[in-house]
């Protein structure tokens, strides 16, 4: 039997951005290229909004990657792209270039852990051009169903929302029809069809899924599956007392930076407790925000020291000295990332009790929840956490392994294959 | 002297010939007449040769020529309060080479004064009583200082026609004529040919002027506008049409899309269509109505061809003519046996609709128009059948959309019934019937009762409409056809559309409960 060809499309590319969903990507397609009997191919969106110059050549927007002939960069306008609807207005993207490089590799499988940039209407193509192929479609975040950048959070006073809908959302933006978000909703649902297997790597981003109609039949909770990093951070030297909590990730609104600031201001004078941010991407958030970061962190410059960004394999280094991991987004999150970070290193987490973080931290047995969005209630919280060595190594043991890239690999590929039966299946009945 | 007759001959034949000719027969046989012989040679001359074929803008300024010679002049008016006569011309607009419309004021002292209109070939009209007259304070604070009262009804605004084409812009001139013997005249602004501004200006008169039901709508608004639709229509030829992928050749049913300015529209139709295989096996026509985009449609025509692969048809007429002529257009490419009428900014559901709609026709006795139930994006009821409403204390009866605003499942709206009337935004109908009743009307401006007209035509010609609630599709009501002037266009086309059906309509409600669904036989 031949080699199974699986085709990965991600929306960027880690060397170029870095990201949850883009380091993950890449991981992925490494751990399938070295499985037996699998010939993946990793397509990565780059385009203006992410390198400086036009990567490609002329007449093509395809071009290699680093000499790995499994990964190509596929450029889009960012321009050409429709925020809204979610598609490339540059429809010869679709009709030539992607049906060439479809043509070209005739992937058994495409799974995509993107469309952003590419854009939706990528699916039907597939599906026109390779009628027999299976797609997959992991769901990252909540894009498709929110044009609020897919945070699900109201406009006005940053509320979170559980439910899309026409007039909600035209609620959010007064500017754009109902009919409008009808359009767009009916548009990402019309080339939605063609996918075959939908994963949520959470089970609330899979509830939220099937509210807005993807049958629960077509979506299933797959977890990311991570590569256990080669070393692991020992114990912090310090343990008597706890008091070291570390940020990892974009410093921004939705990631709750405010929220961490206005909790470090309200601590109880006597509190030891101390936090490491490990910020990326501040100089892409607004200059208010960048301004009123620097004071606030200024301020708080006993307790709070700003760190600047990381590179992934310094993460053991970074963990030693800590002795939390703190997440807390004012939106639902889909998976972080951070939280199998910090398992992988024995770190319990401090985090807000909505969405992806409160599936994945136990309160009580792995981490300690508060409130989101509310500083009192992280305050409250910090105190008590770092105030206790005992509750600390309690959370501790009660860590489980992250879910291994090899488990995941190796349901990936039996949920694979079962798509693909059932295609020809459906072929040979029709 | 000559006598008008040969007279007339020689000056006929002279028109076609050199024109220094013209000129000096004018000056050495004509000059001298009696203003009199002079005015009624000149307009039996314009009548004569402004109606025969072959008139030409170059004929209209020899006749204007000539009018110049022999018109006997009135004083030129000059507006001021102490002069007993007060006269001018807002706007002449050439709805037509025959029809026109006029606005100005006079004031003449003892009242009674006679308004004409003479053409720049020479036409002369008089505007007589039929002018609607009406007051304008304007003139009246003008006018007094004086301190005489009178009459008020100084504005004038009228449509007129002309026994012959006129065909040149400028040199209209009007005269007023008091009872006492005094007379002047006006040259009047450039004639405005220009569709659009006519129609919101005639629009406009109607409603400064109303009610919609008065003197002005009845004797010169529905006469203008009528024409103005007729001439709107009759430019608009088809001049190509574009064919993308293969068509089927003898397609059961043609389905028909106005394109009005959101060509996105295109590209939601054809991705849902493409999932639905009884849309492949329909004649799908777009006609493009907003012909500025024509290049635009065709390149986005040519791409979303390329990704859905679903064969269509794009028509492009020379010029837009609103909704019933651009689904006059698609009528005259369809090649089905039924016609699909569908808007733009209607997306279907699911599948299946196209066939259920097919499959109801054909089981009916005679149906007319077949419409569907269709739904706003908040699933609420856009459309279960239409129905006639009477405005209260008036004559006036409105189009009414029954159970409007309700749940989709809302059970009245579940069954299958004959309905006075459907909407056209998706409606199906069989081409011999649509085409025995002469198909949409082209009377009224830019959509709003064409598709009532159209079903009422049919109840006349003893078919009955039905609704059937088992295809079902969204429209996002008013996002395709949005008009200015919105309200003053809807009001006018109501009034028509009672006029010219109130006593079928009248007799359908007397039969019709629009509140409870119909028994099933």
């Amino acid at each position: 039997m031949s080699d199974l060809r699986v085709l990965y499309v991600a929306h960027n590319h880690p060397t170029l951005h870095p990201g949850g969903a883009e380091a993950y990507a890449l991981e992925l397609y490494e751990a399938m290229r070295d499985e037996a009997g699998i010939e993946p191919v990793l397509l990565a969106r780059i385009g203006s909004n992410v390198a400086r110059r036009r990567v490609g050549h002329p007449g093509t927007p395809f071009s290699a990657v680093n000499g790995d002939p499994g990964q190509h960069f596929v450029f889009t306008e960012t321009e050409h792209f429709d925020f809204f609807t979610l598609t490339s207005r540059d429809k010869a993207l679709y009709s030539r270039h992607l049906t060439d490089f479809l043509l070209a590799h005739r992937p058994d499988v495409v799974h995509l852990q993107h469309t952003h940039f590419i854009g939706v209407d990528l699916l039907s193509q597939i599906r026109r051009v390779l009628p027999e192929a299976a797609i997959v479609y992991t769901l990252h975040e909540f894009l498709p169903i929110c044009h609020r950048d897919g945070q699900m959070l109201r406009t006005s006073g940053d509320e979170l929302c559980a439910e899309a809908s026409p007039r909600r959302c035209n609620e959010c933006f007064p500017e754009l029809s109902p009919q409008a978000f009808f359009l767009r909703e009916r548009f990402v649902k019309g080339h939605f069809a063609n996918v075959d297997r939908f994963l949520a790597p959470s089970a609330q981003l899979m509830e939220k899924y099937v509210r807005w109609g993807i049958a629960e039949d077509r979506i299933e909770v797959e977890e990311y599956g991570r590569l256990a990093p080669a070393q692991r951070a020992g114990a912090p030297a310090q343990t008597r007392s706890p008091t070291n909590i570390g940020f990892f990730g974009q410093l921004s609104r939705f990631k709750g930076a405010e929220v961490m600031l206005d909790a470090m201001a309200m601590l109880e004078p006597e509190t030891d407790a101390h936090l490491w941010l490990h910020g990326a991407n501040l100089e892409l958030q607004t200059e208010e925000f960048q301004e009123e970061f620097a004071a606030r962190s200024a301020e708080l410059r006993d307790r709070v020291t700003f760190r600047g960004p990381y590179d992934h394999d310094e993460l053991p280094r970074l963990m030693e000295d800590l002795h939390w991991a703190i997440i807390p987004s004012i939106w639902w999150e889909n998976s972080p990332l951070v939280i199998q970070e910090a398992f992988f290193h024995r770190r319990p987490i401090i985090c807000s009790d909505v969405g992806g973080m409160a599936e994945k931290v136990r309160d009580g047995i792995d981490g300690i929840h508060f409130r989101a969005g509310d500083a009192w209630s992280l305050a409250r919280t910090i105190e008590r956490a770092t105030g206790s060595a005992r509750l600390w190594q309690k959370l501790r043991d009660g860590i489980r392994e992250p879910y291994a890239m090899d488990d995941h690999v190796e349901r990936l590929l039996e949920l694979y294959t079962e798509t693909i039966d059932s295609r020809k299946a459906v072929a040979v009945s029709a | 002297m000559p006598r008008t007759t040969v007279a007339e001959k020689r000056l006929r034949k002279a028109l076609d010939a050199d024109e220094n000719e013209l000129k000096a027969l004018l000056r050495d046989e004509f000059a001298g007449l009696e203003a009199e012989q002079r005015a009624e040679l000149l307009q039996r001359l314009a009548k004569s040769a402004g109606s025969r074929k072959g008139g030409s803008p170059g004929l209209s300024a020899r006749l204007f020529g000539v009018r110049e010679v022999l018109r006997e002049r009135l004083p030129i008016c000059v507006v001021d309060e102490r002069q007993p006569i007060g006269l001018a011309v807002e706007a002449i607009l050439a709805i037509d080479e025959r029809s026109f419309w006029i606005n100005g004021w006079a004031r003449d002292e003892e009242g009674g004064g006679k308004i004409a209109v003479v053409s720049p070939e020479g036409c002369r009209v008089e505007l007589g009583e039929r002018a609607f007259r009406y007051e304008r304070s304007d003139v009246v604070q003008f006018y007094a200082g004086l301190g005489r009262a009178g009459d008020r009804e100084h504005g004038f605004t009228a449509f007129f026609e002309l026994p012959a084409a006129s065909r040149l812009a400028s040199g209209w001139v009007v005269e007023l004529h008091a009872a006492g013997g005094a007379a002047v005249e006006v040259q009047c602004p450039p004639a405005n040919t220009d569709p659009q501004t006519i129609r919101a200006t005639i629009l406009g008169e109607l409603d400064n002027h109303g009610p919609l039901s008065g003197p002005l709508a009845a004797e010169h608004g529905r006469h203008a506008l009528s024409r103005l639709q007729e001439r709107i229509v009759g430019e608009a030829e088809i001049d190509s049409v574009d064919v993308y992928g293969e068509p089927p050749e003898a397609p059961e049913v043609s389905v028909i899309v106005p394109l009005y300015r959101r060509l996105d529209f295109l590209e939601h139709q054809l991705l849902h269509f493409s999932t639905d295989p009884e849309l492949a096996e329909a004649e799908l026509v777009y006609v493009l109505d907003s012909v500025e985009q024509r290049e635009e449609l065709a390149s986005r025509a040519r791409e979303l061809f390329a990704l859905y692969q679903l064969p269509f048809k794009v028509v492009n007429p020379t010029a837009g003519s609103g909704y019933a002529g651009a689904n006059r257009h698609g009528v005259a490419v369809a090649s089905g046996r039924k016609l699909l009428l569908l808007n733009s900014d209607v997306i279907p559901d699911r599948p299946g609709w196209l066939g259920e709609m097919c499959r109801f026709y054909d089981a009916g006795e005679r149906i007319g128009a077949l419409g569907a139930k269709l739904l706003y994006e908040d699933d609420s009821l856009q459309h279960a059948g239409l129905y006639f409403h009477r405005l209260p204390g008036t004559e006036v009866w409105e189009n009414a959309h029954r159970f409007k605003g309700l749940h989709r499942s809302f059970p009245a709206a579940a069954v299958a019934q004959p309905v006075p009337a459907v909407t056209a935004a998706c409606a199906l109908v069989d081409r011999e019937r649509y085409e025995e009743v002469g198909g949409m009307p082209l009377h009224y401006v830019q959509g709003d009762y064409e598709d009532s007209e159209l079903c009422l035509r049919l109840a006349d010609a003893g078919y009955e409409n039905w609704y059937l609630p088992a295809a079902e599709l969204y429209h996002l009501e008013g996002q395709s056809y949005l008009a200015e002037a919105r309200r003053s266009l809807s009001d006018y086309n109501m009034w028509l559309h009672a006029e010219l059906w109130g006593e079928t309509i009248t007799a359908t409600m007397e039969r019709f409960d629009p509140h409870v669904a119909a028994v099933a036989a």
